[in-house]
């Protein structure tokens, strides 16, 4: 598929190795166009839009960040811990500043359902609904995704 | 031809306009004219390729082709021709405005397979211009592709902020605009034709 | 018929070939931007060959911007105020600068292209910026995650760099990946030891260059780095120093006590460190080594999540209570932080509320 020099300087950056050791696209051949309007689709028929998960996600992020030192329990069954990295990500698609590495894990305990993300991962589903491609370390796959944040 | 140099300029501008009459060069016409800059950036470049390869294309035509009785081959030099004419300009371009450079991107070089260029080439041949009437012509076209680009340009960027139908915003909507167009600029043939 | 075909094929191919070199000659003609003259400073001037980015032009010329991606436009760490001759701001260029920055000059040197005569302004730290080469001659395990290399300088033999600055570790192309990337360290030695430095590398989960360290490097290989980078210093003044770390933030509180030890330095200093549980915390021989040694160092080990099998019966919990065993006279405090940016936000939020004034309060921002 024809890609302009931006886009294709993008799909670069998502390889493993570019901005991290093992990519964002995985195991992946779609192109990141495809991959974005799958789970565009797959987000409309679950009911929930890019702005919702994502500011769901930046809340427990936010809570995990003040806690430091460990986990905390946030509603009875969301276990959420942060740990943090020295260094900036920057966005694959060219955005301006570094995120924080910082991996998120979130448990959640009613539906057993465990979960790891970074600070890159919730701008990345806000501004572009890029969920990363399957069998990328960090996939959030939308089903399991709004199963662990919602339910 | 007897026709007069300017007229052929005057009339490929408006009534013979290579896009809106011809329906020539429509790929990166309604895909640029997104932003009236870079649609400005483009209409130039088409300009300058288009005017110079139908020069070039008359040249080698006359002093190559034809003398070697290889006239058959026109298409595939043609295409040969405006191919290496719009690396050059690529070159220059990133020389002397790398903004423009990074802003057109992929359509300078896609500038290439604009059916209008080699269309411009193969009218010239076909209605069987002078050098001057061709360099008129390539000129006239050029501009005319600039002025339906920049005309849509506008247009599209008014319409950015009213509503339009779902199924018909973007390439939709641009492609009744081009039509409404063609259709306005026929009214420019009281002025003059040639075709 | 037969020569049809060959006039045919000798007439295209010439016209194509003709039109090659054509091109070919263009290029030579067009990328050709001659010798210009870069001003630094107003103070001093390089006679460069232009046409290369003013990144890899620098560099050529021993002096070293900061720079995480190797000059591909994706870090935005190569900033530099550009006076005059810098061409265009490009759209490559204008995600990474804020409007002041944009307003004030401010240009990625990875991406303005050395065309014409130019004028640059950079901090003079960067003077003493070097490429180092040297040889791993220990790597010591400190934790699960944790490695401390020790590298031996090969080419300069001598660094100069002051206790709490960091270099960048350059990794080259291994297993699968394809780029080399340069990631910013803490140095955990002491400057007084100027013909090795020792880095203390914590393991980032799909991390490329900590990847690298712990699953490839062995000792012996050759690594190269730039440095020293970093305004994380030791003040030198007689108040009391409270030093806050976690995880490899050790590593520059480490080369700042060896410093001072070394310097038997009367300074109160209090060190906390912050962990989750037992299997986080390292070099506590050396802590306690220096607890003795020196004559008012304290060391504060603190876990937030001890286990059952830590068989923790020290202070748990967050750090911040116990500053409170330590400070004395919060007007001669000055604070020394290095970790998590969340770590940092909540203690200099704590310290704040205690009385200790901003100014005083120092931190690594790299985290």
């Amino acid at each position: 598929m024809k890609e302009t020099p931006q886009e294709k300087r993008i799909h670069e950056n998502m390889k493993a190795g570019v901005m991290c050791a093992k990519g964002f696209l995985g195991s992946d051949t779609r192109h990141f166009h495809e991959i974005i309007e799958t789970d565009a689709a797959h987000l409309q028929t679950l009911g929930y839009t890019r702005e919702e998960v994502a500011d769901r996600m930046q809340a427990l992020t936010n809570a995990a960040f003040e806690a430091f030192m460990g986990s905390i329990t946030l509603e009875e069954h969301l276990i959420v811990e942060y740990r943090s990295f020295r260094g900036k990500l920057t966005c694959p698609f060219a955005h301006p500043g570094g995120f924080r590495k910082g991996s998120v894990t979130l448990q959640n305990t009613r539906n057993n359902i465990t979960l790891c993300w970074t600070p890159l991962n919730i701008h990345m589903i806000r501004e572009h609904g890029f969920f990363e491609g399957h069998g990328s370390e960090h996939r959030l796959d939308p089903d399991i995704l709004i199963k662990a944040l919602f339910n | 031809m007897e026709i007069n140099a300017f007229i052929i300029f005057i009339a490929s501008i408006f009534t013979s306009n290579i896009l809106l009459t011809n329906f020539l060069g429509m790929c990166s016409f309604l895909s640029v004219s997104k932003e009236v800059e870079s649609s400005v950036g483009l209409g130039l470049a088409v300009v300058f390729v288009m005017t110079l390869t139908t020069a070039l294309n008359y040249v080698v035509y006359h002093m190559v082709l034809v003398p070697l009785n290889i006239v058959y081959l026109q298409y595939i030099i043609f295409i040969i021709v405006i191919a290496a004419f719009v690396q050059l300009t690529e070159m220059m371009l990133e020389r002397f405005s790398p903004v423009l450079y990074y802003s057109l991107g992929i359509f300078l070089p896609l500038i290439t397979v604009n059916c209008a260029i080699l269309g411009v080439s193969l009218f010239m041949i076909i209605r069987d211009y002078s050098f001057l009437q061709s360099i008129a012509f390539g000129a006239g076209g050029g501009l005319g592709w600039l002025l339906a680009i920049l005309a849509l340009a506008g247009i599209r960027q008014k319409v950015r902020y009213k509503f339009v139908p779902k199924g018909l915003q973007g390439a939709g909507l641009s492609m009744i605009i081009t039509g409404i167009m063609a259709m306005a600029f026929i009214g420019f043939s009281g002025i003059v034709v040639i075709q | 018929m037969i020569t049809t075909i060959l006039t045919t094929i000798a007439i295209v191919g010439g016209m194509a070939g003709f039109l090659a070199l054509l091109l070919v000659v263009a290029e030579m003609f067009f990328a050709n931007y001659g010798e210009v003259i870069i001003d630094i400073n107003g103070k001093r001037k390089l006679k460069v060959k232009g046409g290369s980015s003013l990144l890899s032009t620098l560099n050529e010329n021993k002096i070293y911007l900061a720079s995480a991606c190797g000059g591909r436009g994706s870090c935005g760490f190569c900033k530099c105020k550009v006076r005059s001759g810098g061409g265009p701001l490009l759209p490559t260029e204008k995600p990474f600068l804020s409007p002041d920055e944009i307003k004030d000059n401010v240009r990625l040197s990875c991406q303005v292209k050395v065309k014409e005569d130019i004028a640059i302004i950079i901090p003079e730290e960067i003077f003493n910026v070097r490429q180092f080469a040297g040889v791993v001659s220990k790597i010591e395990d400190h934790t699960y995650d944790i490695k401390e290399l020790t590298i031996q300088l090969t080419q300069p033999t001598e660094i100069n760099f002051k206790p709490g600055q960091y270099v960048q570790l350059q990794s080259p192309r291994y297993g699968k990946i394809k780029q080399k990337v340069s990631r910013a360290y803490s140095i955990s030695s002491s400057p007084d030891h100027t013909d090795y430095i020792q880095l203390i590398i914590r393991r980032v989960p799909d991390g490329i260059c900590t990847t690298w360290v712990h699953d490839f490097l062995k000792e012996g290989d050759e690594v190269s780095f730039t440095g020293p980078f970093g305004d994380f210093f030791i003040q030198d003044t007689r108040a009391d120093m409270l030093f806050v770390a976690g995880g490899s933030g050790k590593a520059p509180i480490k080369a700042m006590l060896e410093y001072l030890d070394a310097r038997n330095s009367t300074r109160r200093m209090g060190y906390f460190f912050g962990a989750r549980s037992r299997k986080d915390l390292y070099l506590d021989d050396l802590f306690a080594t220096w607890e003795k040694s020196m004559q008012n160092f304290a060391y504060y080990p603190v876990l937030s999540q001890p286990t059952e099998q830590c068989e923790w019966n020290g202070r748990c919990g967050y750090v911040m209570p116990y500053f409170d065993e330590f400070i004395q006279d919060v007007n001669n405090t000055e604070a020394y932080l290095c970790g998590s940016p969340g770590m940092i936000a909540a203690v200099v939020k704590y310290l704040v509320s205690k009385g200790i004034p901003k100014e005083k309060i120092y931190f690594d921002s790299f985290a």
